[in-house]
């Protein structure tokens, strides 16, 4: 549980690195429930700029069904982990 | 026979009633019916039309999981059904027509009721199968519904077959469904007739006489058709979704008060909503998704032929052409430039700003629309052309004449009475719209509405709705 927790913490650190180069926001902070809700510039013009370099960063390929299923940070980070094999 | 009319009104009141008293098992196939007289009563081509189309869209489902080249047959099929509606229409118009040797005797002023807004739905659902997301529907009554359904038939909502055909075994129709209902048809009816209606002779005025007038008069009548396209469609749809509920369905909402988006992006996420998220599922995210690799570009291509499809969803013609060219720079631009722009409207967080971005934005849409609206290319540069010339009119006879024609005189005091409508509706627009959305009877709002439409509504046999013609 402490691992896939420490596991679950580097990836939300390395994907907040992505999305503050994506969205040029070098304070933005983000969570497990963040959403585009929160983040004004994260829309569908930009949501799969995003994905791409979440999957250059991680070294993932994202099918489509998963890319559609992405709400939150929370259900990046669990298909990162999955894809990963973290999980 | 428009939501409007007359006899619309008395046809809908008997099929709510019997709807309502029928045992839930007869009540989709009582629904069938209702819709195929509905159609068949505008004219028997589009009820033709609609049931082969469904016919052969339920067929092929069957065979078409997995199966590419059934898929692709499929959409290019429905797809081509699509142009050749907009080219009957445009031939109609004045367009030369020489690629059928089809002839038809069509009177009516469409040829194939909804057949751009079903076809869209068979391609959705041929999709949602080859890609076994869903099941194929296993009854042929269910999926002609889902087609022909007549509070949906004229221009939509377009539905996704699980926004749909889940709804069609399990509908329960409770009071507060017919009091919501019934609240948003008065709704709609009002939008329509007391405000889209009125605007219409000021915009046929600066829109197709071909007459220059001040640059100020032609800027007013072109503000004045986007208000008019909102009020007519938006009314369209809350009469559709109120039908829809006294029927015990819930259609998609199409609208999300978009006068008041401060980009254009955000008016795409707020005007003819179930249209635009049609073309992000089947176009831009599945385009994007394969060449997201490169990134912006690949965003910008797919805003390039997303818009460029939605241009010829819309009609065949260079002026479809130009309104898609527009949209297509106004959502590049504002790809290119959102975190800059993310950054300003947090620094300038106020209201004058905000006001600001939001005409900035209508204005954007309004010269779009003009392309939209116009008849012709030649047409529409001189309405562009009419605005910056002379745009101070000598007085308010000469700013007004134009727009408040009334038969053969000026009629003045009805145009400031459609203006102050406009005005007030537009201003208290979301306070209307919770009375509309109401699950309960007010008496005050249902007399105010009626006595609106009677004094000041447009009654004649039921003027059609604008995206009819699409």
């Amino acid at each position: 549980m402490l691992i896939f927790d420490q596991v679950a913490i580097m990836t939300i650190d390395k994907l907040q690195e992505v999305f503050r180069k994506v969205f040029d926001k070098n304070d933005l902070v983000i969570s497990a429930d963040t959403s585009a809700k929160d983040i004004k510039s994260w829309d569908s013009l930009t949501h799969l700029e995003l994905i791409a370099s979440v999957e250059e960063t991680f070294n993932v390929k994202f099918s489509f069904s998963e890319v559609m299923q992405f709400n939150t940070v929370g259900d990046m980070i669990r298909t990162i982990e999955k894809n990963t094999g973290n999980k | 026979m428009n939501f409007n009319s007359p006899e619309f009104l008395l046809f809908l009141l008997g099929v709510v009633a019997v709807n309502y008293f029928l045992p839930q098992r007869f009540r989709s196939i009582f629904l069938l019916i209702a819709s195929a007289v509905f159609i068949g009563y505008y004219n028997f081509e589009s009820l033709l039309t609609v049931l082969i189309s469904s016919a052969f869209n339920f067929y092929i489902s069957r065979k078409v999981s997995g199966n590419r080249l059934l898929y692709i047959s499929g959409v290019i099929l429905n797809s081509y059904a699509i142009i050749m509606f907009n080219y009957f229409f445009a031939a109609k118009h004045g367009f030369h027509f020489s690629y059928t040797v089809i002839t038809f005797n069509i009177n009516s002023f469409i040829i194939a009721l909804g057949l751009s807004f079903y076809s869209l739905q068979n391609i959705s659902y041929l999709t949602e199968v080859y890609f076994k997301r869903w099941q194929p529907e296993s009854s042929i009554k269910n999926y002609v519904l889902y087609n022909t359904f007549f509070p949906r038939i004229m221009s939509g909502p377009v539905m996704t077959p699980g926004e749909f055909l889940l709804q069609i075994d399990r509908n329960i129709i409770s009071s507060d469904k017919l009091i919501s209902g019934f609240n948003r048809f008065l709704l709609g009816l009002l939008k329509k007739m007391v405000i889209a209606d009125r605007l219409a002779p000021a915009v046929h005025s600066v829109f197709d006489f071909g007459d220059t007038y001040s640059g100020l008069t032609t800027l007013l009548g072109v503000y004045l058709f986007t208000i008019q396209l909102y009020f007519d469609f938006s009314g369209y749809t809350d009469m559709a979704i109120g039908i829809g509920r006294m029927l015990g369905y819930d259609l998609k909402e199409n609208f999300n008060f978009p006068l008041r988006s401060s980009s254009v992006s955000e008016f795409w996420r707020r005007w003819h909503i179930s249209l635009i998220s049609w073309f992000t599922n089947y176009i831009y995210y599945p385009l994007v998704y394969k060449f997201r690799v490169y990134k912006k570009a690949a965003a910008l291509f797919g805003i390039l032929v997303t818009f460029l499809v939605s241009g010829i969803w819309h009609g065949i013609g260079y002026t479809f052409l130009l309104w898609a060219v527009c949209h297509i720079i106004y959502l590049s631009f504002e790809l290119l430039t959102k975190n800059f722009r993310s950054r300003v409207s947090e620094k300038y967080n106020n209201l004058f700003f905000k006001l600001l971005f939001i005409f900035l934005v209508f204005n954007a849409v309004c010269f779009s629309n003009i392309f939209f609206r116009s008849q012709s290319l030649v047409r529409a540069f001189h309405i562009i052309k009419g605005v910056f010339n002379n745009f101070l009119p000598n007085g308010r006879i000469d700013l007004v004449a134009p727009l408040a024609i009334g038969g053969h005189q000026i009629d003045e005091f009805n145009f400031y009475i459609s203006m102050l409508l406009m005005t007030m509706f537009l201003l208290f627009e979301r306070r209307i719209m919770r009375f509309g959305s109401g699950r309960t009877l007010n008496a005050a709002y249902i007399i105010i509405c009626f006595l609106l439409i009677f004094l000041f509504g447009i009654i004649n046999s039921g003027e059609r709705f604008i995206y009819m013609q699409f």
